[in-house]
């Protein structure tokens, strides 16, 4: 590659990304200068900082592909560097990256020019648009990364968006309280991630994904990696992406999540943010060959969740939580088929997938509409054909399925009964007998009401 | 001809000093206020001046005071974190009194971190904790318990100082290590850090606890000698409090309680990172020492600004203020998440040299941290959706940020940003004052300070 085309290369990469933090950079501004921007002006900026960037990523590809180059490294510097320990960000340019960053941008262009008219006057206008700059920094800056440092930058700003667009209805106690959920698990999972970090700088003494992988093109990489803490790196991984991508046990976020607005709902759930974990897992794909156990692991969990999706999906009775278990069933499938070895052809699924599920979501509230009118016009509801196998089965098998796709698989019930409430019970026990010593230490009598029960 | 960086030095020790005896005269309070805020922009300037002109080279300024590379950063962070104390308090919450003790707390705050004497540094510490005394006296709330604690603090303290005297080093470290525990609420003797945040202003609790002085007598008198079982032990039961107070304010119904408990989880983790010793957990409790007091003293604003408007605070239920005070609700999320070190923020490197410098001691310790890390996150998110979501409440009276709040607002968020991009100088600086710190170590007792 000559310097000129590198230099090339590169410009267009750090554009890709410098549109998004602009964009961010203004709205911050704003706030900072206690201005609020109208309504049209907003509109033009996400599209205009989105096209900007797709033109950039569109540039990359194609001039990668002229010039058939593979892959290509951005690096911004060591962040921080002490003998012990650098922070690196850098970004890549690759098939991967630049397929997800373009899906990505493809995607939030879509949704910015429908939220535009579909928000319009919302008193959460404005917020939500903010919300949507940062998820899509978030986004970007995790497709393009080539360190686990920058993935993990990415990865959190895309789940602090998720959550505070989740709860972006704010005066229902309803979706601040699914928020907090969905909040609870990421931050649980990303406990996983950042040990996983940490873990790679013991073994590389970097966090570059390179010095995992080798310096082929993805998702071609150096002979396999074998060693029990090769293992361990992919089983966080594992449980990074589970969180992420909503698997099992961790599925009963998904449903909580559609508490947000359409155009969130479409972007995050259906399209971008639940494949996140399948990305990070095609990403670190060689860590997966070195065990055989883990790809045996992912493909029963990627089988488990799809079985446990569309059982789930079958019995809801509103379309975007239907949708969701739908958009769940694929994501079991690809996570299989990564598990599997199938890279380019999970690429390939998770990309059309994304793009047809985020038009099922964008047509979901005018699907209603018109299937009321269809409902209306012939007196009575259209007759559903039912899938022949679930009546095969016995009487009580039929309705234990039932009941357990109801209650989704219980895993929210299992995670409540067995994390949640010893938690917080504990810790208010715990908070209870401090407080009384407090109180016995001042010379206080105790407080006569009791304590609500959590 | 320039003015020599030992005269901003002086200004710096002297002006909270002059300004607490001047402004405990000065009638009425919002002019007392007025007088407290720019004596503090004064401090602030003075300190900001002696940071800049630093230059590794230790500087002597009054007797038995001098700026080293430990305290040269740290000079402003303080200043910064009572100037932004002073911002958030609400008119009709300033007395002449309360001015007075944050400009005492700055002064003994300041001379604390610059004293190179171990009975002068042990003389301050005691008069520190007397200021939290001063202000549940004034507002007649129950002090017996802070009372106990701090008699424990100052007899462990001046025992162990006494000890190390008397060349008993073991005992006077031991007795040292305590003392540090018991001031920096270590679980179980924390009891009295929550009942401070209910009892006393809020602003004069929060500059008891932030400013995390203990850790200076860790620095100063301790790291240099102690043995590596000790600050083992030390570290342990400092890594237990991080988890329990994050765990603790997971489960809070009041806010005071909720920061009180954020506050233990977070000083611990830097009381922590001293503890361990090695180079990269000291480069984080260096960076943390200046990240952390300003994002929580940026969480407290916001909080505080709140409690001006609507009286004590519930987490219990959701009030949906964001409709009225959104720049606080911004505020309070940026400042809450850059004390968990979210990308972008002025914490995020400070934690994340903490988490991965920790491996060196198991991938346990790690993952601890990163759990501690994880339940403050979720906390704070938790309390951001308690006060901020919800149906807003009808006043019939504007309840818009004013411009002093508004000029702190963005005070704070333009700090956490800043801090954030500024990282990397920051983190540079501090490896090379925790190498010294460390060299300091192997040199063993003749490396540590003047008894």
């Amino acid at each position: 590659m000559t310097p000129a085309l590198e230099q090339t290369l590169s410009v267009l990469g750090l554009l890709i990304v410098a549109a998004p933090v602009l964009l961010l950079a203004v709205f911050l501004g704003a706030f900072l200068l206690n201005r609020r921007p109208g309504e049209e002006l907003v509109g033009r900026l996400i599209q205009g900082t989105i096209a900007f960037s797709l033109l950039a990523a569109v540039g990359a590809a194609g001039t990668m592909l002229w010039h058939r180059v593979a892959q290509h490294s951005i690096e911004l510097g060591d962040w921080v560097i002490t003998p012990h320990y650098h922070l690196k960000f850098e970004f890549i340019l690759d098939l991967l990256s630049l397929s997800y960053v373009t899906l990505t941008l493809v995607l939030c262009a879509v949704i910015g020019a429908f939220s535009t008219r579909y928000l319009h006057r919302e008193r959460g206008y404005h917020r939500f648009f903010v919300l949507f700059a940062v998820f899509l920094l978030g986004m970007v800056t995790a497709s393009l990364s080539d360190t686990v440092e920058t993935l993990f930058a990415g990865w959190e700003l895309v789940g602090l968006s998720s959550v505070l667009l989740i709860a972006f209805f704010q005066e229902r106690p309803a979706p601040p309280r699914n928020g907090l959920r969905v909040w609870v698990v990421y931050r649980l999972c990303d406990v996983a991630l950042l040990l996983a970090a940490i873990l790679m700088h013991e073994l590389n003494g970097a966090g570059d994904f390179d010095h995992l992988v080798g310096k082929h093109a993805w998702p071609a990489h150096d002979p396999v990696l074998i060693g029990p803490h090769f293992t361990l790196l992919g089983v966080l991984f594992i449980i990074a992406a589970a969180g992420k991508s909503a698997l099992i046990p961790f599925s009963g976020w998904l449903p909580r999540a559609m508490e947000g607005p359409t155009p969130s709902s479409a972007v995050f759930y259906g399209a971008l943010s639940v494949h996140l974990g399948a990305f990070l897992l095609l990403r670190v794909s060689p860590v997966l060959d070195s065990s055989p156990w883990l790809s045996l692991c992912l493909v029963l969990l990627g089988a488990a969740t799809a079985a446990f999706a569309y059982l789930a999906g079958r019995v809801q009775s509103d379309i975007k939580s239907a949708l969701a278990f739908a958009s769940l069933t694929q994501v079991g499938l690809i996570i299989a088929e990564i598990g599997l070895g199938f890279r380019y052809l999970a690429l390939l699924h998770l990309l059309g997938h994304a793009c047809l599920r985020t038009l099922q979501f964008l047509r979901a509230p005018s699907l209603l509409h018109d299937h009321h009118q269809l409902e209306n016009a012939i007196g009575s509801r259209p007759r559903e054909e039912l899938p022949g196998w679930e009546h095969r089965l016995p009487a009580n098998a039929q309705r234990w399925l039932y009941r357990f796709a109801l209650e989704r698989g219980y895993f929210d019930s299992l995670l409540d009964r067995c994390v949640a409430r010893p938690f917080v019970r504990g810790f208010r026990a715990l908070d209870a007998a401090e407080d009384r010593w407090a109180r016995w230490l001042d010379g206080e009598p105790a407080p006569a009401a009791g304590r609500r029960e959590p | 001809m320039s003015i020599p960086a030992s005269f901003w030095f002086e200004l710096t020790l002297a002006l909270p000093l002059v300004g607490a005896l001047a402004v405990a005269c000065v009638q009425p309070a919002t002019v007392a206020a007025r007088w407290a805020l720019g004596f503090l922009l004064a401090t602030l300037a003075s300190a900001l001046l002696v940071a800049g002109s630093f230059d590794g080279a230790r500087l002597a300024g009054p007797p038995g005071f001098a700026v080293d590379a430990l305290a040269a950063p740290l000079l402003p962070a303080f200043a910064l974190l009572h100037l932004i104390t002073l911002l958030g308090t609400a008119k009709s919450r300033v007395s002449s009194r309360f001015c007075a003790r944050l400009l005492l707390a700055a002064f003994i705050h300041a001379a604390a971190l610059t004293c190179d004497h171990a009975g002068g540094l042990v003389g301050l510490l005691l008069l520190g904790a007397l200021l939290p005394l001063w202000d549940l006296g004034d507002r007649a709330r129950p002090l017996r318990g802070y009372v106990l604690h701090m008699i424990l603090f100052a007899g462990l303290l001046v025992a162990g100082w006494r000890a190390l005297e008397a060349g008993d080093t073991a005992r006077g470290l031991g007795w040292l290590l305590l003392a540090l525990l018991v001031r920096g609420g270590i679980v179980p003797l924390h009891g009295w850090v929550p009942r401070l945040f209910q009892g006393a202003a809020f602003g004069t609790a929060m500059v008891f606890v932030l400013p995390v002085v203990e850790g200076i007598v860790a620095v100063r008198l301790l790291l240099p000698v102690a043995p590596v079982w000790m600050l083992d032990w030390a570290a342990v039961a400092c890594l237990v409090t991080a988890v329990y107070g994050g765990a603790m304010a997971v489960v809070q119904d009041e806010v005071r309680k909720f920061y009180a408990h954020l506050c233990l989880s977070q000083t611990s983790l830097l009381l922590f990172a001293l503890m361990l010793h090695t180079a990269n957990s000291l480069t984080a409790a260096l960076c943390l020492w200046i990240s952390m007091p300003l994002a929580l003293a940026g969480l407290a604003f916001a909080v505080r600004a709140l409690e001006a408007r609507f009286g004590a605070l519930s987490l219990r239920e959701h009030h949906g203020y964001y409709e009225q005070v959104p720049g606080l609700a911004i505020c309070f999320l940026v400042a809450g998440l850059a004390s968990v070190g979210f990308p972008g923020t002025i914490g995020f490197v400070p934690m994340e040299l903490l988490i991965s410098g920790s491996v060196e001691h198991g991938l346990g310790v790690s993952f601890t941290l990163a759990v501690a890390a994880m339940l403050n996150g979720i906390a704070i998110l938790r309390a951001y959706f308690a006060l901020f979501t919800g149906k807003r409440p009808t006043t019939s009276v504007s309840l818009q940020a004013t411009a002093g709040e508004r000029a702190g607002i963005v005070l704070i968020v333009v700090l956490v940003f800043l801090g954030g991009w500024f990282s990397p100088g920051v983190v540079a600086s501090r490896h090379h004052t925790a190498e010294k710190l460390l060299e300091r170590k192997a040199n063993g007792p003749a490396g540590a300070p003047h008894r």
